[in-house]
Order: structure tokens, then C-alpha cells, then sequence
């Protein structure tokens, strides 16, 4: 097809890349109407568009196989880069370390034969306070680095100072262990199983045998689940027959906080991104106890949340920068019972061992 | 959605309640690993699509694609809060093809200075690769006009967004898409006299 050039057809580009506007496209478009060449030009750019648009079908579309092994990928390369600044103190840290202990070894040296030093009382590095109720069987013992108070009976009121030092202190219950995680809290006990727990400041996370942990926080109560929660609190009294004085205050501070229902309750908004931000926001900043025990409680309290395994899996990243490798094993072990074919569990399941 | 992929639908399923590309770039600036999963499954398509036609299909595309996920969820906390983040996303491929062409501009000029010939600008495999007229015809023509027309004709981008995300001028962009055009239509009759 042939026309005869005309002295606007560059406008048929200018139009198409919007570079005419307003009364200047109108009067153009009208032209076009009239004129041939500028009408051949305005469908021929249409067309070199639309070969474009219809080359090149997505032949990888239909290979869903590779979208997904891409998508792993991609997420794995994410993760990394989540993890790349600790990781890479961590690089530094290990770098450090042969200057660290060569001047250690030296120091020794030259320090211990001029020295004579009196035995040093053993340390404790944690400092704990706990009251009892009259009738409460308990005792305290300690473990390595961790302290740990075994509860019998009875109900303890439990204050926990972490700024003495880093050790961990655990309660150990008939059903389960109580970690402590920087905290003031009461745990009741009756009849071989634990009744109730309740934490006024701090974290702590419960282990009852044959349940996943439940972290709990400042206001969080709990009661175990077979119990209705009008008699679990009539049977609070029985749980503690005669408290100490502050012990009850503290109960009667926790009573208004019950739910009338959920397991584990809180004073806060039950918003599953809320929780979700908190806890990435303190592994963020480094507060690794916090958001373990912060996706420990995103955990408990959206199970089914799309975020979940997420959750479960920054649970053990944040336990082993904290150091805990023992309850980096014990979550690592959970989340692969929840996630057997988990995204991540190849590299959790190293972690498991 | 996030992880679970044994057990999630196939993320090229399109009928699941979407959430909408503000809120999910807000939870991937937050950390969320799951909205990088959403985003991926929502716009990998297109991003690919486009990638692959940006680069005449080069061998590198699905680490380009990849690149280009990992980049916006770095940048994601910066996003304008368009209902979609296609542009958005187009944008950054197309800064990531720039500095992929820089660099392996430099990497030819590398090459031709240790075997002592001239570096030619454009990528040869293209060529080679080339399956169709149109196909053959982009791959004749320079990577940055490439980009920028299918950026405009494909994309569907405005020449504004273009320049602001190539980071040139509008007049270059004008430029750019009026020599691709011209370039391409060459080619093409070329390819239907021979």
C-alpha cells in the first residue's frame, strides 16, 4: 500500500508515545481521519506493537516444575540475605578469636605463677527469688550453667534478674519445664500436673509433655485445657491453699487478665501480623530471646497462619544466635514435626543434631 | 503460600484471594518471607516474560529474574504505593539489564583488548538464538532501545515512568523508541526481502 508522505506523519509517534496532548491530539487525531499516510502509520505502529506483545509466549510458564525450584531458590537466597549480618558478625567474631586466646594463653602466663589467689566462692550467676506457698514441695539444684527449681506441688512466685548474669533458670514441672526467658511470673501445680502459669513481666516458655512449647508473655495466663476456665479458676484456690502475701496479690493482679475462653490469653490485640512484626522486629535489632519467644507465641496463637513455618523456623535462628542450643534443638525438632517436608528442612534438621 | 511448597497450591494458580500488592510490599519490607512467595508467584510471569524478550532470551534470565526479586524485596520499604507493582517491578529489571549490559560491555572490552579486536557492543548469541522475524529483528538492535520499547509497547509503561525508571531523561526515551522503531521495522523488511 502507498500514500502520499505527509509533513505530520512523525506525529503518529509523537501521539502514540504521548507526546501530543489535549487540542494538539485532538486536531492530530482528526487529521488522521482525512489522511492516508498518517492513518497507514498510526495502525502500523499499532501492529509493530502488537508483534511485540504477541512474541515470545512464556515457554517456561507451563514448566511449573521450574517455577517452583526458581521459587525455593529465591526464598533460600532471601533467607540468606535475612541472615547475612549476623551471620557476618559472626565471621568477624571467629576472626577474632586467635588473637583472643593467644592473649588469653599469655596473660596466663605471665599472670599465674606470681599469683596466688584464695578459691574463689563458686559464682551464681543468676539471682532468683521465689516464694512459696505453705504447702508448696519444691527444691532447687543447679545444672551446668542453669539454674533449676523443681516444683512438686504447690504454687511459686518467681522473680527472675537477669542483669546478674546469663544463666537460665528452669522450672522443672510434673508435666513439663517452665524456661525462663527474664521474668516474673507464678506456676501452680497440683496432682502431677501443672495448673497454672501466669507472668507478670518478661517471657517464658512452657513445655508440657506431648504439647508444643507455648511462649507467654507480660498478662499472659495459662491453664491447662481439659479444665473449663470457670472451674479452673474455682480450683485456683485449691491449687494454693495458703500463698505468701505477695503471692496472693500478685494472683489476685493476674485474676482480671483471665479470658473467658482461649487457652492462652493476652491483653493484647490477637492480630497474627502484629505478633509476626514483633518478633522479626526484635530478631531485627538483635533481641534473639525476644523473638524467639515472640514466634513462639505467633506460633501458639495462629497455627494455621501462611507465616507459621516461617515463624517456626526464625524460632531456631533466634535460639542460635541467643546461644540456647539446647532449645535451638528442642525447635528445630518441633518444627520439623510440624513440617516434615518443610521449605527449610534440610537445614533444620542439620540444626537438629 | 510461603514455605510450605509440598502442601501450597501451585504458585502459578491465579484464583486465590490476592492481597493487594501495597499491603504485601509493606509486609516485605517488614521481613515477611511469605510476601516475597506471594510477590514471586504473582508477578514472575510478566518479569520473566519480559526478561527473557529484554535479553533475546539470554541463558542468564532466571538469575536475572531472581536478581530482580531479591532487589525488590530490599527496596521494598521505598515503594510508591501504586495499586500495582508491575511498573514498579519492570523498573528495576530494567536497571538490573543496565547494569548487566555495563558490565559485560566492560567484559568485552576486556576480552578485545587481550585478543587485540574491536569489542562490538551487542551480544551475539541473540542472533544465534533467534526463533522469529520479530524475535531476530530485536535482538539486532541495541539492548538499551530494546529495553525501552519494550518497556512502552509491551509494558505499557508512559515514557515518564520509562525515563524515571531507566533513571534518562523523557527526551532520551523518545529518542530510544523512535530509533527502536525505526530499527525494528528495518529489520523486518530486511528479514521479509531476503
Amino acid at each position: 500500500v502507498s500514500a502520499t508522505p505527509c509533513h505530520r506523519l512523525f506525529e503518529a509517534e509523537a501521539m502514540r508515545d504521548g507526546r501530543l496532548t489535549g487540542a494538539e491530539r485532538a486536531r492530530f487525531e482528526r487529521h488522521v481521519a482525512g489522511c492516508p499516510a498518517c492513518s497507514i502509520e498510526v495502525r502500523a505502529l499499532e501492529a509493530l506493537a502488537e508483534s511485540l506483545r504477541a512474541e515470545f509466549p512464556d515457554h517456561a510458564v507451563a514448566d511449573e516444575v521450574r517455577a517452583r525450584r526458581e521459587r525455593t531458590r529465591l526464598m533460600a537466597a532471601f533467607d540468606r540475605a535475612l541472615l547475612a549480618p549476623e551471620q557476618s558478625r559472626n565471621v568477624r567474631h571467629w576472626l577474632l578469636w586467635p588473637a583472643a586466646v593467644s592473649a588469653l594463653v599469655v596473660a596466663i602466663l605471665l599472670v599465674l605463677p606470681r599469683v596466688r589467689r584464695p578459691a574463689e566462692p563458686p559464682t551464681h550467676p543468676l539471682s532468683a527469688v521465689v516464694h512459696a506457698d505453705s504447702t508448696s514441695v519444691w527444691s532447687e539444684r543447679r545444672d551446668g550453667d542453669r539454674e533449676k527449681v523443681v516444683l512438686e506441688r504447690g504454687a511459686l512466685w518467681i522473680h527472675v534478674n537477669h542483669s546478674s548474669g546469663e544463666g537460665r533458670l528452669l522450672v522443672v514441672l510434673p508435666d513439663g519445664e517452665l524456661e525462663d526467658i527474664g521474668t516474673t511470673f507464678t506456676v501452680s501445680a497440683d496432682d502431677g500436673q501443672t495448673t497454672r502459669v501466669a507472668v507478670q513481666e518478661g517471657h517464658v516458655v512452657l513445655r508440657i509433655r506431648g504439647q508444643a512449647a507455648i511462649a507467654l508473655g507480660p498478662g499472659d495466663t495459662w491453664i491447662p485445657d481439659p479444665r473449663p476456665v470457670a472451674s479452673a479458676r474455682a480450683s485456683a484456690p485449691a491449687a494454693d491453699p495458703a500463698p505468701s502475701a505477695r503471692l496472693d496479690a500478685l494472683e489476685r493482679s493476674t485474676q482480671p487478665t483471665l479470658p473467658p475462653s482461649p487457652r492462652v490469653a493476652s491483653p493484647t490485640a490477637s492480630d497474627s501480623s502484629v505478633d509476626f512484626r514483633a518478633a522479626m522486629a526484635a530478631l531485627d535489632i538483635g533481641d534473639n530471646h525476644q523473638a524467639a519467644a515472640g514466634f513462639a507465641t505467633f506460633l501458639a496463637k495462629h497455627p494455621h497462619d501462611p507465616r507459621a513455618e516461617d515463624a517456626a523456623y526464625l524460632r531456631v535462628i533466634a535460639l542460635q544466635r541467643s546461644g540456647d542450643s539446647a532449645g535451638m534443638k528442642r525447635a528445630a525438632v518441633e518444627y520439623l514435626r510440624r513440617y516434615p517436608a518443610g521449605f527449610r528442612q534440610a537445614e533444620v534438621e542439620s540444626l537438629s543434631r | 503460600m510461603i514455605t510450605r511448597l509440598a502442601a501450597s497450591p501451585s504458585p502459578l494458580r491465579d484464583d486465590v484471594p490476592r492481597t493487594p500488592d501495597p499491603d504485601l510490599l509493606r509486609q516485605l519490607a517488614d521481613g515477611e518471607i511469605g510476601a516475597l512467595g506471594e510477590l514471586y508467584d504473582r508477578y514472575r510471569e510478566p518479569i520473566r516474560s519480559f526478561v527473557a524478550r529484554a535479553t533475546c532470551d539470554a541463558e542468564d534470565v532466571d538469575d536475572l529474574v531472581h536478581s530482580i526479586f531479591l532487589a525488590a524485596a530490599k527496596s521494598a520499604g521505598r515503594y510508591d504505593g501504586r495499586p500495582s507493582c508491575r511498573p514498579w517491578l519492570i523498573g528495576i529489571a530494567a536497571q538490573l539489564l543496565r547494569r548487566r549490559r555495563q558490565s559485560f560491555g566492560r567484559f568485552l572490552a576486556v576480552l578485545s583488548s587481550l585478543r587485540d579486536v574491536r569489542a562490538t557492543a551487542a551480544d551475539p548469541r541473540p542472533a544465534l538464538q533467534a526463533r522469529s522475524d520479530v524475535e531476530r529483528a530485536l535482538g539486532r538492535i541495541s539492548a538499551a532501545k530494546r529495553i525501552t520499547l519494550l518497556m512502552a509497547e509491551v509494558e505499557g509503561l508512559s515514557c515518564a515512568e520509562i525515563a524515571a525508571a531507566l533513571g534518562v531523561p523523557i527526551g532520551t526515551v523518545w529518542t530510544r523508541l523512535h530509533a527502536a522503531r525505526r530499527e525494528l521495522r528495518r529489520a523486518l523488511e530486511e528479514g521479509d526481502k531476503s
